[in-house]
């Protein structure tokens, strides 16, 4: 057979240096043809990772067994003979960079994988990766230069799970570098400052919402074959809107990206939410990123040291039912009191009277006033059971202004009373016990104190906000970093902490873990989560239409107003094809319903692959929750390339 | 309706003057009325010193002053005596031996003041009224009712109710007793339990029971086992010395201690509130019964099925009316009943109903008429099981419940003004939202109307004439705690009857998440327990018993609605509710020929004749109650109660309320009955043969009869 010359190009030569030469024979194997090249090149190295990349074709060659010519390699072809495996930077839902190795040979699908178990995610098939959005960068904002966390040393295990070390998977436990890595993986980033959500890119429209998912990469094919270089940067993200089995305690990683990614979306409007809601999100935000700082992280992640814990925990129990009938004693004989000079007002009609002065004492659940405190031991004047009732605080630490709005339920309606504190220390002590009376608890109760501590932090954010020499980076947290720029351009600081302190008051007992499913739940339950959007153009239609595509449900939304047209379930759906000469979805559902569109703003792939994604995510069961069916998923998401 | 916010606690000894509880009404008030107790007065133990005070300024002898307990201690519901020590020296037997007499002697000492404090009262109330028709054959009896109403209540009551509510009273103690004594067994059972060999405590149980109400409503006889009361069993038993306890030196200190660890859970328990619910039936009668306050809504409704034998169904539903307001609202099963009772005002004209109400847990019967209400009906009708199940799974098994996307234009009154604007509303998991004029339906610009944390949500009732409504589908978002027209009720109207269920659905999904579903899953279960029994019960004596009808009472059905709760296989129960409230064991019927008793007994025969073919039509005499279906060759000394009691004859003066039933059959000799011993054999399980020494069962007879002497001898006194 005839000897041929096949150039290769070898990076590790250097970029200047000629591409080999090799001659070879048609029928000589692509393993034959990497060993001659191995040789050639005289380099000592591992070389295992290497593979031949067909530059015209756009493809690996990867399968060793195969010939030349069955391959369709002729003396033409401009092979490259490259590592598999090249670094990548990767944005993060978080918003931080992290340089590591991917894989660039095989399908997205699994370089997601891949990458996920590096990161320690779990269920990476409601993952994949998008090209970022890019950034109009200014010349003089350059020299920022961002921090890239480096993992590319980090070699890639193939064992199914990665065994922990010190409350991490044991591949960040080699240096203090991965370490850092791992917290910041684990640990949700403080509040962005308002500055830097102000200029971050917002969709405004639902048009550019829809622009966002052309972004993403076609699972089915490779890195390479979609144009990714090497060191190009991309983001990893949340795709698809069904999150199984979500597990705080394998799920550190996950749920903290999970919730980045749901605050981002939150903040930049991406998904709307009433002003109530955004109230909620700003309150949690504030008390994840508060007990995220306070709490040591890899307590909280290890599994040993949780089992540590609440066997700890259950002595303390013990001992406490040891001790129980000497708690009984004390909660029954000594049940604590508040007692004060406060002012009192109510809001009657017609009547303008203005703040008077009494006794107060707050004794489980009431507050009963009193002429004086000598007469504190008589029939008090009024006594105010305060279980059920809707306490706002009235504040203004500049004004010295510290009153308590108090609505209390009674068979008539509800009563309007006002108290006035002197400072801030008697304001949060009479707060937190109205609050906790509110939930019928009395003040023996243990959040007792962490609730007076909460409401002094949140009064001291107030006190430095209305400063403007008060936005380095100190500890306190600017409330305008809560909201999207919408309410920061509708309320001042000042006006915002109140609100978002009220909403605080429901949440400020959650753990950390709690918090952040509390935020993923209210995420979940707004009316227009999960629902990717695409500009269609139906068929019979002239005009463009707004397509839907969420976990359960396909939805058509005119384009203009921005309502629901109609809805189409999925478990409705016979089948649904893709004519890929004409770019066409068609799908047929139950009763004889068809519909077909052309995608406008997104290539068709990728809407098929959406669709086929969320099919693929509605057969994942509990039972099989650990093996992950690729096979089934290219089948559903693949299109006509990967049959 | 009654209902106690506190209570206090009397005694009549009908003894001293004739006078009973009942009769002292009046004192309640004069009392209510010195004392100027605030509604919310109710005034624990502990509180002793600062009432001393109180006294002081009043000026009254400290003696005379009535002492308010905190709602039934449940130790002071004594009754007879006999019972009372046999409960003190049940004690002894779990291991508190030395120094039993100083809690016997807190106790005695309590009653004791009770006693005085009923006498001074008295003397207060000056002539007692005349003794009503209904007397109380006990030595002594502490009851407690509140006194907010009891005048009312009291007037109100009717026999047959008051007979009810003894017997729920007198089958708590009963129950209490009985686990004393098994406790009491247990520790006998260990090497050296029982250090002073005292007697074991006379088994006074089923008589008491049997005496608590036995002239007015026979009917209310057999069902004293099942009754409400009797599920507070547990709070008694917790008494567990540790084995160490035993030595004698150790013993001192750990025994004090105990002790006072025991008395301060008295006390606590003592702090139970507990209401005297009158549950209104479809059918205008109604029963009466006692709710405590850790009691859920589920665990009344359990109640209600054994009481009434209804069908079991999901749709089963207390519901809370106010007329005042007209307006009405279904209880959730998780609620606890007492707390929304408390809120209602002395002069409430509310009431409980016990009703089937479909939407109760239609969302979840058929998900798709509320998750796809907009797509047309003809498509929903015909939705496959599988595709509901889908259903319910995406939007109450996910990580987070999603509520139905419901919106729409309503009719909306608040801030109590009179005319009805129209608004657009949508709901959202965190509140109903409405669109401001001139603004569009997405989130940012929706003005938040109400959020569910402090609102339930009502159905109006005829708010068309009332308010001058658009249409009579009203639902009402208010507070629980106002009970009055108020500017703090919203009422929004909607256009039919259809929206109207969906708006509070809705609502109550977002309000109560989970939970709801939860609930329903119970409830189904609850249901198909019961009717497992019953479908059970069908195939073993070759009946076709109707599962589902609403025939008000199946009285071979009933029999076997109470079984399930001990005796049948665990896997086809719900969980058990929280400890406190466990349903107690029905005193324990005489015990079927199950393998325990045969192990004990092999010379019992091992087979029984087959049911007859006739037992399905067999209407009337119905089969014999459990408490009387003798055991087919009844082991002597396991029978406990002797089966040839009979109650009294009822007075003629029995009132109305619900038709009593045929009175019991006399109970048929043994294995007279083939048809209902060989099903008592398949369905139940061994329940643990309850310790009745022999000589208890006449002891019990003689306690029967100097009752009947005493009480006769009361009735000729008048």
């Amino acid at each position: 057979m005839a000897v041929w010359d096949l150039t290769v190009t070898v990076e590790e030569l250097g970029l200047e240096a000629p591409p080999l030469t090799i001659s070879v024979t048609s029928d000589l194997h692509i393993g034959g043809v990497i060993l001659k090249i191995v040789e050639k090149t005289q380099i000592k190295k591992d070389w295992s990772d290497h593979a031949l990349w067909w530059e015209q074709k756009q493809q690996w060659v990867l399968r060793p067994a195969w010939t030349l010519d069955k391959c369709g390699i002729h003396a033409d072809a401009r092979l490259t003979f490259t590592p598999q495996h090249k670094p990548l930077r990767l944005g993060l839902p978080n918003g931080m960079t992290v340089k590591l190795r991917a894989c660039f040979s095989g399908p997205v699908f699994h370089t997601v994988v891949g990458i996920c178990k590096l990161l320690n995610i779990r269920h990476p098939e409601e993952l994949s990766l998008l090209r970022p959005v890019e950034e109009k960068k200014k010349k003089k904002d350059k020299d920022a230069q961002e921090e890239v966390y480096d993992l590319t040393g980090v070699p890639l295990t193939s064992g199914s799970v990665p065994s922990l070390y010190n409350g991490m998977p044991a591949h960040f436990a080699d240096s203090p570098q991965t370490e850092a890595v791992y917290k910041m993986l684990s640990v949700s980033q403080p509040p962005p400052t308002p500055e830097v959500i102000a200029k971050m890119y917002r969709p405004a429209s639902v048009v550019d919402k829809a622009h966002i998912h052309s972004r993403w990469l076609d699972s089915s094919r490779s890195l390479m074959q979609q144009g990714v270089q090497e060191n190009d940067r991309l983001w990893l993200r949340f795709k698809y809107y069904t999150f199984h089995d979500l597990e705080p305690k394998y799920d550190v990683v996950r749920l903290t990206q999970l919730y980045e990614q749901a605050r981002w979306a939150i903040l930049l409007e991406d998904i709307d939410c009433t002003e109530e809601e955004m109230m909620l999100f700003g309150a949690l935000q504030y008390h994840i990123s508060k007990v995220s700082q306070s709490e040591p992280q890899a307590v909280t992640s290890c599994p040993a040291m949780d089992d540590l814990d609440s066997a700890l925990q259950s002595l303390e129990v013990k001992m406490e039912g040891e001790t129980s009938s000497m708690d009984m004693l004390e909660t029954m004989t000594t049940a604590p009191e508040l007692h004060d000079y406060l002012k009192i007002f109510r809001p009657k009609r017609l009547t303008l009277k203005g703040y008077k002065q009494y006794w107060f004492v707050f004794k489980d659940t009431s507050i009963s006033y009193f002429k004086s405190k000598e007469e504190g031991y008589g029939e008090p004047i009024q006594k105010m059971d305060l279980k059920g009732c809707e306490v706002a605080g009235d504040v203004n630490v500049a004004g010295q202004k510290f009153c308590i709005r108090l609505l209390i339920p009674s068979p008539e309606g509800m009563n309007e009373v006002y108290l006035r504190c002197e400072n801030e220390q008697q304001y949060s002590r009479w707060m937190a016990a109205c609050r906790l009376a509110a939930k019928g608890k009395n003040l023996a109760d243990s959040s007792f104190s962490s609730e007076v501590e909460n409401i002094q932090a949140f009064l001291s954010m107030q006190r430095s906000n209305p400063g403007t020499a008060s936005t380095q980076a100190d500890e306190n947290i600017n409330t305008h970093s809560l909201v999207s720029p919408r309410y920061q351009k509708k309320y001042k600081p000042k006006q915002l902490t109140p609100r978002i302190l009220e909403a605080y008051q429901n949440v400020a007992q959650l753990s950390l873990m709690d918090a952040i499913l509390r935020f993923l739940q209210i995420w979940q339950a707004l009316p227009d989560f999960g629902i990717s959007f695409f500009v269609v153009r139906f068929k019979g239609s002239r005009k463009d239409e707004v397509l839907g595509i969420a976990h359960n449900r396909l939805i058509r939304i005119d384009l203009g107003v921005g309502d629901v047209v109609k809805t189409w379930r999925y478990n409705n759906m016979r089948q649904w094809n893709v004519n890929w000469d004409i770019r066409q979805v068609a799908i047929e559902f139950d009763g004889n319903v068809n519909i077909a569109f052309s995608c406008v703003t997104a290539d068709c792939k990728i809407v098929h692959e959406y669709i086929g994604g969320y099919i693929f995510m509605s057969t994942r069961s509990r039972e099989q929750s650990d093996t992950l069916n690729e096979e089934l998923f290219h089948k559903l998401t693949g299109g006509h390339e990967a049959l | 309706m009654y209902y106690v916010d506190s209570c206090v606690t009397l005694r009549c000894s009908p003894d001293t003057s004739g006078r009973t509880f009942w009769e002292s009404q009046g004192a309640v008030e004069l009392m209510q009325d010195r004392l100027r107790v605030p509604s919310d007065y109710c005034v624990a133990l502990r509180d002793a010193a600062r009432r001393r005070a109180e006294r002081k300024r009043e000026g009254t002898p400290s003696r005379s002053l009535p002492r308010f307990l905190p709602v039934l201690p449940r130790f002071t519901v004594t009754l007879p005596s006999s019972s009372f020590q046999a409960l003190s020296r049940s004690f002894v037997h779990d291991g508190i031996t030395s120094k039993m007499d100083d809690i016997d002697a807190m106790f005695s000492d309590l009653l004791g003041e009770m006693d005085a404090l009923t006498q001074s009262l008295g003397a207060e109330t000056g002539e007692p009224e005349p003794p009503k028709a209904l007397e109380i054959p006990y030595n002594e009896v502490n009851f407690s009712i509140g006194f907010a109403d009891v005048n009312e209540s009291l007037n109100e009551l009717e026999d047959n109710d008051l007979d009810a509510l003894m017997a729920d009273l007198v089958a708590e103690i009963n129950a209490a007793e009985e686990t004393m004594t098994t406790t009491g067994k247990g520790g006998a059972a260990q090497p050296h339990s029982d250090p002073k060999g005292l007697p074991r405590p006379p088994p006074a149980s089923g008589h008491s029971a049997a005496s608590a109400a036995p002239q007015p409503a026979p009917s209310s006889l057999p069902r004293v086992p099942d009754s409400v009361g009797a599920a507070k069993v547990p709070s008694f038993t917790p008494v567990e010395p540790p084995p160490k306890q035993l030595i004698p030196e150790d013993t001192e200190a750990q025994a004090k201690a105990d002790k006072i660890k025991l008395a301060l859970e008295k006390l606590k328990e003592a702090k139970v509130k507990k209401l005297v619910v009158k549950v209104n039936m479809n059918d205008g009668s109604s029963k009466t019964l006692m709710v405590d306050e850790r009691q859920t809504v589920r665990e009344v409704l359990d109640n209600l099925f054994e009481k009434t034998h209804c069908d079991c169904s999901v749709d089963w539903c207390l519901i809370e009316t106010n007329p005042e307001l007209n307006i009405e609202r279904g209880f959730e099963d998780h609620e606890n009943l007492v707390e929304p009772l408390s809120a209602w005002t002395r002069d409430s004209e509310n009431k409980i109903f016990f009703l089937e109400r479909i939407d109760k847990y239609a969302v979840f019967k058929n998900p798709q008429n509320f998750y796809l209400w907009k797509k047309d009906k003809k498509s929903l009708k015909d939705m496959k099981d599988k595709d509901k199940e889908l259903l319910l799974q995406e939007n109450f098994c996910g990580t987070s419940i999603i509520v139905p996307d419901l919106e729409g234009a309503l009719h909306l009154k608040e801030d109590g003004k009179k005319s009805w604007k129209q608004r657009y509303f949508l709901l959202r998991a965190s509140g109903i939202y409405y669109v401001p004029k001139g603004k569009t339906k997405t989130s940012r610009d929706l003005v938040c109307f109400v959020q569910f944390d402090n609102v339930n949500v009502y159905y109006g009732k005829e708010l068309k004439s009332k308010y001058k409504a658009p249409t009579d589908f009203c639902f009402v978002l208010k507070h629980p705690q106002i009970q009055k027209e108020s500017q703090y009720i919203k009422y929004l109207c909607c256009d039919d009857a259809w929206m109207m269920t969906l708006w509070v659905t809705g609502i109550r999904i977002a309000k109560y998440g989970l939970t709801l579903y939860n609930n329903y899953k119970t409830a189904v279960s609850k249901g198909a327990a019961s009717s497992f029994f019953t479908n059970h019960a069908a195939t073993t004596t070759t009946t076709s018993t109707p599962v589902s009808s609403k025939a008000p009472v199946n009285r071979h059905k009933m029999f076997f609605l109470w079984l399930p709760k001990d005796h049948c296989d665990p896997s086809l129960l719900p969980p058990p509710p929280p400890d406190p409230t466990l349903p107690p064991p029905p005193p324990p019927p005489p015990p079927p020929p199950t393998s325990a008793a045969k192990k004990d007994f092999a010379a019992q025969p091992a087979s029984f004749p087959p049911p007859p073919d006739s037992f399905p039509s067999m209407n009337f005499p119905p089969p014999p109650e459990a408490d009387f279906l003798p055991p087919p060759p009844p082991p002597d000394h396991l029978l406990e109660q002797p089966p040839d009691f009979l109650p009294p004859p009822p007075p003629a003066a029995a009132a109305g309320g619900p038709p009593p039933p045929p009175p019991p059959p006399p109970p048929p000799p043994a294995a007279a009955d083939p048809a209902a011993v060989p099903t008592l054999k398949k369905v139940s399980v061994a329940p643990s043969p309850r310790p009745a020494p022999p000589a208890a069962a006449p002891a019990g007879g003689d306690f029967m009869s100097e009752l009947m002497v005493a009480m006769q001898k009361k009735r000729r006194a008048q």
